[in-house]
């Protein structure tokens, strides 16, 4: 190859060099660039098979933004743009947990003592989690099968292969084809099946707890949750107050700030049936009045700034601050209904089948594949080009694990969690059609409908290719607009 | 790296024509048709007898060929529309309207009556499966009839007793009640249930409601009877639990793979009664032998009962229109229909072989003997097809019932709120694509001109020309109350 281009003329290797680029260039154009052009001028017809096609052949009509206009209509457009962005919450966790994953089995630690001991703290882990099952009613045998072989084979492959088998593992969901694993967490989430099985004894256990001290459920959990939620608003509040008074934040990350602190309340509010006029108007007067209270407060230190300063760390935070105010918030919600539940048993979830629930099982199933998908490879490698002369350096500044993790590795990791964020915002959008159509066909009541299924039903079951291509390319214009915002604002962050 | 790129084209090259001339059609002389159905025992049999009536027939011979992997309804549409569809297709529901409204599926109405298989070689009742616009497009491969199959054997294991073939939606709400309370003691781990499900469209037209009105103009699922339906089927689902929700039912089938496990629960007890057509039989006959009984499924008002047929079409493209037409003169041929009566896949598609002593009395079937009359007597008494809408799809139609019904289950909506978003939704399907067709608005429009006529006649209590009612429900409900013009009664 290296003599091809020292030998004829520049024209000759210019076509000998198109002549190796054509087929891909061929593909491309028929089955990518083609398409695409198409789809944009069909998404303004009213292309309906039926009645275009080659066996009817009549004439195709421009509709002009109709289809755009009636998508917004449509009934269930909007609750599959929800079911989407819903389903997205969990992109927060799975970063979290192939990050988990990657410092797990990467060598941050150069203290092989260390290693050993993450080894034997993961068996103790495993072991205390299956006695902990054993306390609260699992079945003796089903506790060692489970977690008496997985403790044994953490302990031993772990000292004896020193971690390279746990890469392999980790990675498996990534290379399993997608189908076979929807159809395994299928059968997983069967109401009689495995999950469900070790579940089961463990919720009569907990039922039996509430019987017994209803009261501490009934207020303590709501309580609980309630002051942790409280102290964290307070504490976005007053950090969003400090920000904005030493200038390191504008008024649109102060006022986002705020937003993400109302998101999850009136979320709840929405699900615990009040009224949408007061589910979103509360929350919002709030935020008006938080906006006015700490923009309103005068700026003593530093420059003024520009109005997006500090946008992308409110961003990045909220990623983890609406999830789990939303916990904390159905906490809330929950436990004060947990004694009357509790009086009649607590049953497991019926994971696919209940329209509360099928999204938080997909989510789970997402997260599970995440851990061990391409980000891990992702975290790897960066964890892998982090100079260790700054772990060295923080260690002689007897820096804690924590110090070293939150100093050192989490902004060296910057760019590769930028990377893996506006990826996974673009696969969330565009995501779900597999599981859909295998787990749950949409189902239960469009509850894991999401955009890209519905696309599929509406071209291709329905026959309204313009209408199908419309709902695309808004498709593609939310992505578009997303990856915008987080090469605008998260870009900063990353390069910081 | 030239030559060894030329060698890869050259090799790929000779690949792909070695393959082109290993296609069967190009190895053989006769003609090749591909027919997509399933690949099973009985189909593969059809082949076989297909192949000798021909010989029988002295007729040119052809290879007919089950093509099993494209009979997912999207991708019949898909390859169709595309100019590469099978030669012969199973139609089966809302395909056999929606097939043919695209133009993929040959009218064959001139061969039909040239070769002797016309719309009055079957069962009158399935006409509207394969009969659109008065042009014929296909014939049935069976007719099928759903009823409620009865395990007599879990009926007298917990000393319940069996349901009558005419019942009414109380009495199954009664005895129903009785068999979960005896079949589901407390700290039973496994529910068996009554009955699989319950016919929904059935239960309506009972009490005269059916999907759209006489002309298929307006959906009518926002009627109060609906409702009444709706709340019933909540309350059996949920309160009662005669039936499993949903979630319960997709559990039991995971429970156990294929497509199987609503028999295999039937046959193991935890359903009572399955609702489900004749076909049934190739499934139970080869578990064992059951003690079994049909019976209508339990109804208020009028009697009806879901008949469907298994159609085949003819695609519009093939390069074998003769032969794959001769395909749809041995549906009506003896050969085929003694062979349906022997693998009691539903009804033959010639209501007189299901007169015959093998089909009521299979003489290796003495636990069956009843169910064919059951089921003969309700395709030709009671079998009404179902309601389908030239101006909405029926699969969007099925998707925005189940879904919504799905919804009510769910405790998210209540039953008025559930039957009036069917209603609308639609009925908003239905604005939709009349805007968007001019040919479908006219139709439209000359309906809607009907219906007033009809609603006019009926406001005064005039009967109705048959020829004005295009719903297959609303012409035996009006045949039945006396309601259409004398001389079109038959």
């Amino acid at each position: 190859m290296s003599g091809l281009g020292h030998r004829g003329s520049p024209r000759r290797r210019l076509l000998s060099g198109i002549g190796f680029l054509l087929p891909n260039i061929l593909g491309f154009a028929a089955f990518t660039l083609v398409p695409l052009v198409m789809s944009f001028g069909i998404a303004f017809t009213d292309w309906d098979t039926l009645r275009h096609n080659i066996f009817r052949n009549e004439p195709l009509r421009f509709v002009g933004f109709e289809n755009f206009l009636w998508l917004f209509h449509h009934p269930d457009f909007m609750h599959y743009l929800a079911n989407t962005f819903f389903l997205m919450l969990g992109l927060p966790f799975a970063i979290a947990g192939s990050l988990g994953a990657a410092l797990m089995l990467t060598r941050v630690s150069h203290r092989p003592v260390a290693r050993r001991g993450a080894f034997i703290l993961a068996t103790l882990l495993l072991t205390g989690s299956g006695l902990l099952l054993r306390m609260g009613g699992m079945s003796q045998v089903g506790v060692w099968f489970i977690f008496g072989v997985l403790a044994a084979i953490s302990l031993v492959t772990g000292v004896v292969t020193g971690g390279s088998v746990y890469r392999t593992l980790f990675y498996l969901p990534n290379f399993t084809a997608g189908v076979a694993t929807f159809v395994l967490w299928k059968k997983l989430y069967n109401p009689s099946g495995p999950i469900n099985a070790a579940l089961a004894p463990v919720l009569d256990r907990i039922a039996g707890w509430v019987r017994s001290a209803p009261g501490v459920f009934s207020w303590g959990l709501p309580l609980t949750c309630g002051v942790l939620a409280t102290a964290l608003m307070v504490w976005q509040l007053w950090r969003l107050r400090q920000h904005w008074g030493d200038a390191s934040a504008g008024s649109v990350a102060v006022v986002t700030g705020l937003v993400m602190l109302a998101l999850p309340v009136g979320l709840q509010l929405y699900w615990m049936g009040l009224p949408a006029l007061t589910a979103v108007g509360g929350p919002l007067g709030v935020v008006l009045v938080g906006a006015v209270l700490i923009l309103k407060r005068p700026r003593r230190w530093g420059p003024v700034c520009a109005r997006d300063a500090g946008l992308s760390a409110e961003i990045a935070l909220a990623l983890g601050l609406v999830p789990l105010l939303s916990l904390l918030a159905a906490g809330v919600m929950w436990g004060a209904r947990l004694p009357s539940l509790a009086a009649v048993g607590l049953a497991p979830p019926n994971w696919l089948g209940d329209y509360d629930w099928a999204k938080p099982a997909i989510m789970i199933m997402g997260l599970w594949a995440a851990i061990g998908s391409n980000n891990m490879i992702l975290y790897l490698a960066g964890l892998s080009s982090i100079p260790p002369e700054l772990y060295e350096a923080a260690d002689m500044d007897g820096a804690s694990p924590l110090q070293r993790f939150w100093h050192i590795t989490w902004p060296q990791l910057a760019p590769v969690t930028f990377f893996i964020g506006v990826m996974g915002v673009i696969y969330g959008l565009q995501g779900g059609f597999e599981m859909a159509r295998v787990m749950t066909k949409g189902g239960p009541a469009g509850a894991t409908t999401t955009l890209s299924y519905f696309i599929y039903i509406e071209g291709f079951e329905t026959g309204r290719l313009g209408y199908a291509s419309a709902a695309a390319w808004v498709l593609f214009a939310l992505v578009f607009i997303l990856s915008l915002l987080n090469f605008r604002f998260g870009n900063r962050s990353a390069n910081d | 790296m030239k030559r060894s790129f030329l060698i890869s084209l050259a090799l790929l090259s000779l690949a792909s024509a070695l393959l082109y001339w290993t296609v069967p059609g190009k190895r053989t002389d006769i003609p090749v048709l591909y027919w997509i159905t399933q690949d099973d025992e009985n189909k593969r049999a059809t082949v076989a007898a297909f192949h000798q009536w021909l010989a029988d027939e002295h007729l040119p011979p052809v290879e007919l060929r089950i093509d099993n992997t494209n009979g997912e309804a999207t991708k019949k549409l898909v390859q169709g529309l595309s100019g590469v569809g099978s030669d012969i297709m199973d139609l089966y529901g809302y395909e056999a309207d929606l097939f043919p409204a695209t133009g993929m599926i040959l009218d064959v109405t001139e061969d039909a009556k040239r070769l002797g298989f016309p719309p009055a070689a079957t069962y009158p009742a399935l006409k509207p499966d394969f009969i659109i616009n008065g042009r014929q497009y296909g014939f049935p491969r069976n007719a099928g009839v759903a009823l409620n199959w009865i395990n007599r054997g879990t009926f007298a294991k917990y000393h319940v007793p069996e349901p009558p073939m005419h019942w009414t939606l109380d009495e199954f709400e009664a005895l129903g009640k009785k068999f979960v309370a005896a079949a589901n003691p407390p700290g039973i781990r496994e529910r068996v249930y009554f009955v699989n499900l319950v016919p929904r469209e059935q239960l309506r037209r009972g009490l005269g409601l059916a999907n759209y009105n006489e002309t298929d103009t307006r959906c009518t699922l926002d009627d109060p009877r609906n409702v009444q339906i709706l709340e019933r089927v909540r309350r059996w689902t949920l309160e009662d639990r005669l039936m499993p929700s949903r979630e319960e039912g997709e559990a039991m089938s995971a429970d156990i793979s294929g497509d199987g496990s609503m028999f295999s629960h039937f046959t193991s007890g935890r359903f009572a009664m399955v609702y489900v057509g004749q076909w049934a039989l190739i499934i139970l006959r080869p578990r064992g032998t059951f003690q079994l009984r049909a019976v209508e499924p339990a109804m208020d008002g009028f009697v009806n009962t879901d008949l469907g047929g298994g159609s085949v079409g003819v695609y519009a493209r093939t390069q074998h229109r003769k032969e794959s037409v001769r395909f749809l003169q041995f549906l009506a041929s003896a050969p085929f229909n003694n062979l349906i009566v022997r693998i009691a896949d539903g009804l033959p598609p010639v209501p007189k072989y299901a007169e015959t002593e093998e089909f009521l009395r299979p003489s290796d079937h003495p636990n069956e003997w009843g169910t064919a009359a059951a089921f003969a007597e309700a395709a030709r008494d009671t079998g009404i097809t179902m309601s389908k809408s030239p101006f909405v799809l029926h699969s969007i139609f099925y998707r925005v019932e189940k879904e919504l019904t799905e919804a009510m289950i769910s405790g998210r909506m209540t039953a008025a709120q559930t039957a009036k978003a069917m209603g609308d939704r639609l009925n908003q399907e239905i604005a939709l694509r009349i805007d968007r067709d001019p040919a479908l608005r006219k139709l439209y429009d000359e309906r809607v001109r009907v219906q007033q006529l009809i609603d006019a006649r009926r406001a005064a209590g005039k009967p109705v020309p048959a020829a004005w009612i295009n719903d297959p429900f609303h012409l035996a409900y009006y045949r039945a109350k006396g309601w259409l013009e004398p001389e079109a009664r038959p």
